[in-house]
């Protein structure tokens, strides 16, 4: 590796700024068109003085319709303000070079120079900025947000159960007598469900081999959100439970025909708990057992499976299962229009009439849970005059917990009083309750300013930062007795909501998220170049992945660091021969060191090299975009034009290096290109599908890449060992991370709190040894913590 | 529709969700220009136990026949009448008389073996091995624009049995799928109305919530504001539609269920009647055109003390030829389900068919059926099918015999006279020469 000092005569508070963003040469395809039409104004160029007049109007005429009118983005040309700490000069340079994109000619000599005076005058000052920092808007939650809250909300109402350790699923073995009456004799954890009893008994000495019955009774994690799909594999009897209590998801108990396995797909949140229980009977059903002494005894057998969204089907491994009885949660089905993702998260930043209609429908969906269940919920044995009284208790708890604070009393007149006044009968009053309190503002909204329940403001933050849900009984207990007033007590909550399940579901939902994976699904290769690429090896190898991360996270030192310099690969049978390992065939997946040379963590795990590549041949270019935009946080404009990688066939004296070498070598791709290139140039070692190569189109790899940094640093380095090193010990690397977490679990804009807070918490997280779950607490800590009540610093800066 | 806007896209301006879509489309006002075709409409009801035949069957065939005392209550509908004999569920296999009676009846097609035991020497038995004939003709109607409605069918219950096995089950919507009816009609009104309901309600919360976003938006800076105005704007318009619905919504009420009846045998009468009016509530809204009402199970021991009646059905049903009183009991309650079938038949041909047309009833076929020939013999032969009403086109006013043909036949012609043009259902090796012979001749 090899650091080269180029330039370093930054204002140190400028330099400071490169980390949090960097002024970018971006635009749009379409602004190219609208700036083509303006050119007709050429009689400004040669009018060009340079002031500050002439400056401002170009900005507006060229660059406002990307940028903003004052610099601060526009949602169809470039979202992000214009920030960063280029010197005047620098800054001419770049517009002169590449703006307005696809006719940079437009702009450039004097023009440019006179845009970046203004640009750096009016929006670049370390005044300015401040000024136009981001605010914490007003959001709503969004669509996953919605689905977790109410799921929390009805289960809140129920008393849950915590996972815990109790792995497994309590199993009672029946024996049954002539009469068809069932005796339980045994009682006992099952690690996972998978037995085949044959022709024999459980239980020899105290069950019949010819009749008995089995209950699993427990619950299931479901580690992310999404379809899954049960499966029960018997020769015999079975009725299967999950999430419903009422109606069986798997009715099997009448036989019929020669069906031995039987499905049920279920949608489940991530990081909750659901109930489960299997049913399992050798018993004939309906009529008279039939006598016969002599007859050879059927064998019966049972496995449990599931297949996890977008996963192989596996036997429910035992880390799934827990003993303890658990409510159920209401997924609500409700069809919302999907979130706003322009700035690269999910925010709730609009409402529109769809989403309004999806409120309703979902609100409908809980009223019919609600009624369906009372007894469950109110506590009434039926909705008579008498229970009124109770009926109404417990819709005051219900908008309580809907709205995560106490209910004032005029809130109380609004949306239980007055329903219940407005009709005679308890079903209708409870749905105009529901209805009311679920498409409140104080329901759908995070926090309303001006809100004087403080703590159980910071209590909601906490609880949607960690766990995209809302506080549970703990956290709002701290709130309600002043336990979440300082530093101290938030960080110590923010703790122990760190250990649970929602959270670990939120932080792989994050990774998935960062590595551009979570709309990847369905990974191909074509099979006469990789034949042993297959659906199974995909999803084994995404598994793999997850194995790691899962590891990472959950470790002590949840070390940053070894997310690039690990040289852990998980393999199980499958994959071990095509990773260059050696396992035998049927082997589960187990945590292999490999050689620190081939593997690097992440940056060369064959999941994200497949991903990144195309069908046939490794793709520097993909592998570079997620270095510089995912690893390193540079923003990177779109291409101006789709473009189809080079086919090899075109060229077959060349290797895929020199393929996007020369595909890329025009001035217009180079500005971007000139980043991506060399970055993933250093993954060359690795093919299509992840695996190791010396050469491509028969010539020796060339691993050599560098990176220039915002600071002007050129680093070097060579294959991924050498690009790790460098990557994990990097600040902008650090910086990114920093800033990715926070957008991600806060859904604000770092700069909202405040012009430190980005620098603090990278400082922090150097500090604590780059330990990722300590920052995600500081991140939820300070986050939790600034209150919304106040006015950003000043309005941004009017047109003149 | 002004500026073109399509009928669809213009209800889900107006904020109905698409749920609702079929209701509100249905409305006369909110229809197309094409006058619609006219409707077909099946409905079947099912009595256990077989019945008594020599109180039962017209002696005479042809349009000149007396009905006896178990058909009596069909006297005022005598000419709108089809009385089949002759049918016979011809399907075998594993199962018992009662199991393959109820399972083949609208299936036509063989059990699965399963674990379900007889009691008696036959195999154990599963489910159907075909769909029925009622959830074959809601596919076909769904799959096309004209004839598509909200819910395809409907399956109504009376006192079945709360579990589910082989005596229990008579639609299935395939293989080994078996459909459960709805006997709580509370069930089935929430089903039904449910949603009307919930628009009620909707409208009574949004002038409320209106007042919460401008409360709450008076608090929050200027650039959130925005955000809730957007809000509350969406909720004005909703209030605003909401009340035009209201006017169009007038056009097709809900019944009025009467309250707290429960689900025991004592009660089976009013639950009945409440079933019966939810069908014809149904058909008037068009809801579905198909309907099923399945009257307890197979093997069923109601008890009928309304009747006068001691003793348990099914026990009484095997009682030997010789036992005059429980086959004048039996009579008695093959005339009370007779009753039955005449009042929905009352009540569709009083029921106006909407939008012109005479009544429901010359646009629905009633086919009332059992699983049993006779309840003593558990006999296939003869099994019970009495038709009513206009709906598909068949020459009423008639007993016909026939010659100990398969019933699979009955369920082809039901199928063609609701248009549905196939050549086998179920088995075929059952379906013959197609269609029965004369119907409609």
């Amino acid at each position: 590796m090899n650091i080269q000092r180029r330039t370093s005569n930054l204002h140190p508070r400028i330099a400071q700024r490169f980390r949090s963003g960097v002024f970018v040469c971006a635009g749009r395809m379409l602004l190219a068109l609208t700036l083509c039409a303006l050119s007709s104004s050429s009689l400004f160029l040669s009018l060009a003085i340079a002031d500050q007049t002439t400056g401002e109007r170009i900005y507006r005429e060229r660059c406002a319709t990307c940028h903003g009118q004052h610099g601060e983005g526009a949602p169809d040309g470039y979202p992000e303000p214009i920030s960063g700490g280029r010197s005047l000069a620098q800054l001419a340079g770049l517009i002169g070079k590449t703006m307005p994109q696809d006719s940079s000619e437009k702009c450039s000599g004097p023009d440019a120079e006179v845009v970046a005076a203004y640009i750096h005058e009016t929006f670049l000052s370390d005044s300015k900025q401040s000024h136009r920092s981001p605010r914490i808007e007003l959001t709503r939650l969004t669509v996953n947000q919605y689905r977790h809250t109410i799921a929390e909300l009805l289960a809140s109402l129920r008393h849950p159960a915590r996972w815990n350790d109790n792995r497994g699923l309590l199993g009672y073995y029946n024996a049954i007598d002539e009469k068809g009456d069932g005796k339980r004799v045994l009682e006992r954890l099952d690690s996972q469900i998978k037995f085949a009893f044959g022709p024999t008994s459980p239980v020899p000495d105290k069950m019949d081999p010819k009749v008995f019955s089995i209950s699993w009774v427990g619950s299931v994690l479901a580690p992310e959100t999404g379809e899954y799909e049960f499966i029960v594999r018997t020769e015999n009897s079975v009725r299967l439970y999950v999430n419903d209590r009422l109606r069986p998801r798997i009715d099997a108990w009448i036989k019929s025909g020669d069906e031995k396995e039987y499905r049920a797909t279920v949608r489940l949140l991530g990081g909750r708990v659901y109930p489960l229980t299997l049913h399992f009977t050798k018993q004939g059903q309906g009529g008279k057992k039939p006598d016969q002494p002599n007859a050879p005894i059927p064998p019966a057998s049972i496995e449990l499976a599931w297949k996890m969204p977008g996963r192989l089907e596996e036997t429910i491994p035992q880390s799934r299962l827990s003993s303890i009885e658990t409510p159920e949660t209401l997924v609500v089905e409700a069809a919302f229009p999907p979130d706003d993702r322009s700035t690269g998260f999910e925010r709730g930043t609009s409402i529109t009439k769809e989403w309004d209609q999806a409120t309703t429908d979902a609100a409908i969906e809980v009223a019919d849970y609600i009624r369906g269940r009372l007894r469950d919920f109110a506590a009434v044995p039926e909705l008579s005059a008498e229970h009124a009284p109770g009926v109404r208790e417990f819709c005051a708890r219900f908008v309580e917990r809907a709205f995560r604070r106490p209910l004032s009393p005029q809130q109380r007149a609004v949306y239980v009083d007055a329903p219940f006044a407005s009709t005679p009968d308890l079903e209708t009053a409870i749905d105009r309750v529901v209805l009311m309190a679920l498409k409140s503002p104080w329901f759908l909204y995070h926090e309303i300013k001006g809100e004087s329940a403080k703590e159980f403001n910071t209590a909601s933050r906490l609880a949607f930062v960690l766990w995209d849900a809302p506080p549970d009984a703990e956290l709002l207990a701290a709130a309600a007795t002043g336990k979440l007033a300082t530093t101290e007590d938030v960080s110590a909550q923010a703790r122990r909501m760190l250990a649970d399940p929602q959270c670990d579901a939120k932080l792989r939902e994050f990774f998935m998220h960062w590595m551009k994976l979570d709309q990847a699904r369905g990974l191909n290769k074509e099979a006469a170049a990789f034949p042993e690429f297959d659906a199974a090896v995909a999803a084994d190898l995404r598994t793999s992945l997850e194995l790691f991360l899962e590891e990472l996270i959950r470790s002590q030192s949840a070390d940053f660091r070894q997310l690039f310099l690990s040289d852990v690969l998980y393999l199980n049978g499958r994959l071990s021969r095509l990773y260059g390992v050696e396992l035998p065939a049927d082997a589960p997946f187990q945590r292999i060191s490999m050689n620190a040379s081939d593997r690097a963590g992440i940056l060369s795990h064959p999941y994200l090299m497949a991903t990144f590549a195309d069908t046939t041949s490794s793709s520097p270019i993909r592998r570079g975009v997620f270095l510089a935009r995912g690893v390193l946080g540079r923003t990177l404009r779109p291409p101006p034009n789709a473009f189809v990688p080079l086919p090899p066939a075109l060229h077959p004296d060349l290797n895929t290096r020199e393929r996007v070498a020369l595909q890329t070598k025009a001035d217009a791709c180079i500005s971007c290109h000139g980043l991506i290139n060399p970055l993933g140039f250093s993954l060359e070692r690795y093919d299509a599908i992840g695996r190791i190569r010396g050469e491509d189109n028969h010539r020796p790899i060339d691993a050599s890449g560098f990176y220039r940094s915002r600071a002007g640093d050129d680093v070097r380095f060579n294959g991924a060992r050498e690009l790790a090193a460098f990557l994990a010990g990097s600040e902008e690397t650090h910086a990114a991370f920093v800033e990715k977490l926070f957008y991600y679990c806060v859904q604000q804009p770092i700069r909202a709190f405040g012009p430190k807070a980005h620098e603090d918490l990278r400082e922090s997280f150097v500090r604590q040894d780059f330990n990722i779950r300590k920052l995600l607490e500081e991140i939820a800590t300070r986050a939790a913590l600034v209150d919304r009540d106040q006015e950003p610093l000043t309005s941004p800066v009017k047109g003149t | 529709m002004a500026r073109g806007i399509g009928r669809r896209e213009f209800i889900r301006n107006i904020g109905v969700s698409t749920a609702m879509l079929p209701l509100v489309m249905n409305l006369s006002s909110l229809r197309g220009d094409d006058p619609p075709k006219r409707k077909r409409r099946l409905v079947i009801l099912f009595s256990p136990n077989g019945v008594v035949p020599q109180t039962f069957w017209p002696d005479e065939e042809g349009d000149t026949f007396t009905l006896k005392e178990s058909l009596e209550p069909l006297a005022p509908f005598r000419e709108r009448s089809l009385i089949l004999h002759g049918l016979c569920d011809k399907v075998k296999g594993d199962g018992d008389q009662h199991m393959r009676g109820i399972g083949c009846l609208l299936t036509g097609i063989e059990l699965y073996p399963g674990n379900v035991l007889c009691g008696c020497s036959e195999h154990p038995a599963g489910w159907s091995r075909g769909r029925s004939i009622d959830q074959e003709l809601k596919h076909f109607l769904q799959s096309q624009p004209e004839t598509r409605t909200r819910f395809g069918s409907l399956e109504f219950g009376v006192m079945v049995a709360e579990r589910a096995d082989t005596w229990t089950r008579m639609i299935y919507a395939g293989p080994n799928k078996p459909v459960t009816p709805i006997n709580d009609p509370y069930q089935m009104f929430a089903k039904l109305y449910g949603r009307m309901k919930h628009k009620e309600s909707l409208a009574s919360v949004l002038d409320g919530l209106r007042h919460e976003l401008q409360s709450v938006a008076s608090a929050v800076s200027a650039d959130d504001r925005r955000l809730l105005e957007e809000h509350a704007t969406i909720i004005r318009e909703t209030e605003n539609q909401l009340r035009e619905m209201k006017t169009e919504a007038a056009a097709a009420p809900a019944p009025v269920v009467e309250p707290g009846v429960k689900q025991q045998d004592v009660d089976m009468p009013r639950l009945s009647k409440m079933q019966i009016d939810l069908i014809v509530n149904s058909f008037m809204a068009d809801f579905t055109r198909v309907a099923t009402l399945q009257y307890n199970y197979s093997a069923s021991d109601a008890t009928m003390p309304w009747l006068g009646i001691e003793g348990r059905h099914h026990d009484i049903s095997h009682s030997p030829d010789t036992d005059e009183k429980a086959h004048k009991n039996l009579t008695k309650i093959d005339r009370w389900y007779c009753e039955q079938v005449a009042y929905l038949a009352r009540r569709l041909a009083d029921t106006p068919e909407p939008g012109g047309g005479g009544s429901l009833l010359d646009n629905t076929l009633i086919v009332w059926t059992n699983e049993l020939g006779k309840g003593n013999s558990h006999t296939h032969e003869n099994i019970p099918f009495v038709l009513i009403g206009g709906g598909l086109d068949f020459r009423m006013g008639r007993s016909i015999k026939y010659p100990a043909l398969p019933h699979n036949r009955l369920l082809l012609s039901l199928a063609h006279g609701m248009g549905h043009r196939i050549d086998r259902f179920g088995n075929p090796d059952y379906c013959g020469d197609g269609v029965l012979p004369g119907l409609s001749g």
